[in-house]
């Protein structure tokens, strides 16, 4: 997506904007400078660009305050990562600093979602300077979760359709991701550890209470994740390494991605996801990923796999997978063995593999 | 007796009433002799597109070439 030029980053463009409640502040509150100084220069002298990461606990304390702890907040989930595979991320080490340089361009701030487009796009505001209760999806949603995401949920990969609650229903990301953005308070390991993490039966009630006429839905529900039936293929990424380039900024490299559709042994197996079987998506880490900044940085690397639990957004009610019992069980293609593995990452994955493919029924 | 009663009661309405007056602003007029509203210099600009167009400066953007691949 092309950045806005930038006189249109800071176009202020509806005055309707100026009699809103946050118009009514004013500009120097939120953002510094002086508001009676003509010239440009010393007008913005003292700017604060995005004042929102202190300025709106002021009204907004406890939307605020959850935010702080959550994982737009904190990134807790790159340093999860890491903490598992025996990485030290204290501050100044070698991960510390591959957290600054690579890792926080992925913070988010109140305004980046719901004033402005996020850095990764360079910035500037999304609609004047309204204050969108509800972020834009193509600006700020997909904006950071267009790669994998994004791209599955409208159908942007090539020959994969596009998931039916986009279109059947055109559902936004906040039609099922809201309260969950702005976290519990607490901090936690991953999204699958939010407790308020949307669930697809939270809409779909009725095929977990009435299963009748559904062989599949009776056989199943327990022991397969909703995606194991109902997605298709989806993007997996291979080896990123971060560094600094000649010029001193902070760059990253990566395999080309591959449209793969996985089921293996579930990872996060718990009451929550009491599933045996869930999809895998291949994240783009590597044990050498971090190798610029020092050796073994990672010294448990093989604590975590490689292939983790996903949830694809590209869902459908038919799928080659569900379209007969056979089309599944037996079927080696749907199902993470051995033979998938990277040489260098099958003790990570040992767990997750499938070393015993459920027996064709005959039909 | 009553009416006298009646007769103090309204005058120290009356007296409360212009006591409020003379101090809460909110119920003052705006002054013939009222300084004129102050016009920010961020509203005047950044409403304005040709200005800002003007104005405007190209921006370095701090991210490296060697970067391939998705993120």
């Amino acid at each position: 997506m092309p950045p806005l030029e930038v006189w249109e980053k800071v176009f202020v463009k509806d005055a309707e904007f100026l009699q809103s409640t946050h118009g009514k502040v004013g500009c120097v509150i939120c953002h510094g400078g002086d508001s009676q100084e003509e010239d440009k220069e010393l007008a913005h002298v003292g700017l604060v660009i995005d004042p929102s990461d202190g300025d709106c606990n002021t009204c907004h304390k406890d939307v605020a305050q959850t935010h702080d702890a959550s994982l737009h907040g904190t990134l807790s989930g790159f340093v999860s990562a890491f903490e598992a595979r025996g990485g030290n991320v204290a501050e100044g080490s070698p991960l510390g600093t591959v957290l600054e340089n690579h890792c926080q361009e992925c913070h988010t701030t109140c305004g980046q979602c719901h004033v402005s487009r996020p850095d990764e796009l360079e910035g500037g505001l999304v609609s004047g300077h309204k204050f969108r209760e509800t972020p834009s999806m193509q600006y700020n949603c997909i904006a950071c979760h267009g790669a994998r995401v994004g791209a599955e949920y409208l159908g942007q990969n090539e020959g994969i359709p596009a998931d039916v609650h986009w279109t059947q229903e055109t559902m936004l990301c906040t039609a099922c991701h809201s309260q969950e953005l702005h976290g519990s308070g607490d901090l936690i390991e991953s999204r699958y550890h939010n407790p308020d993490m949307v669930k697809c039966e939270d809409c779909h009630q009725e095929v977990w209470t009435d299963t009748e006429g559904n062989p599949q839905h009776e056989q199943h529900l327990s022991d397969l994740s909703c995606q194991v039936c109902h997605s298709v293929a989806y993007k997996n990424c291979y080896s990123c390494h971060v560094a600094i380039d000649e010029e001193g900024m902070p760059c990253r490299t990566s395999e080309p991605s591959v449209m793969q559709f996985e089921i293996g042994y579930n990872p996060l197996r718990s009451s929550e996801r009491p599933f045996k079987y869930v999809v895998l998506r291949h994240v783009p880490t590597c044990a050498g990923t971090c190798d610029y900044y020092g050796d073994v940085l990672f010294p448990n690397f093989n604590a975590v796999s490689t292939w983790k639990y996903a949830t694809p957004h590209n869902i459908q009610l038919s799928t080659p997978q569900n379209e007969s019992c056979d089309a599944c069980h037996g079927n080696i293609e749907l199902f993470l063995t051995e033979e998938d593995i990277r040489p260098d990452e099958k003790a990570a994955n040992k767990d997750v593999v499938v070393d015993e493919l459920p027996e064709p029924v005959g039909n | 007796m009553k009416r006298l009663v009646t007769a103090v009661i309204i005058i120290l309405v009356l007296v409360a009433l212009a006591a409020i007056g003379c101090t809460n602003k909110d119920l003052v007029g705006p002054s013939p002799e009222a300084e004129p509203e102050v016009v920010s210099t961020c509203v005047t600009c950044h409403t304005d597109k040709d200005t800002l167009k003007e104005l405007a400066t190209t921006e370095e953007v701090a991210k490296s070439e060697a970067t391939t691949g998705e993120g």
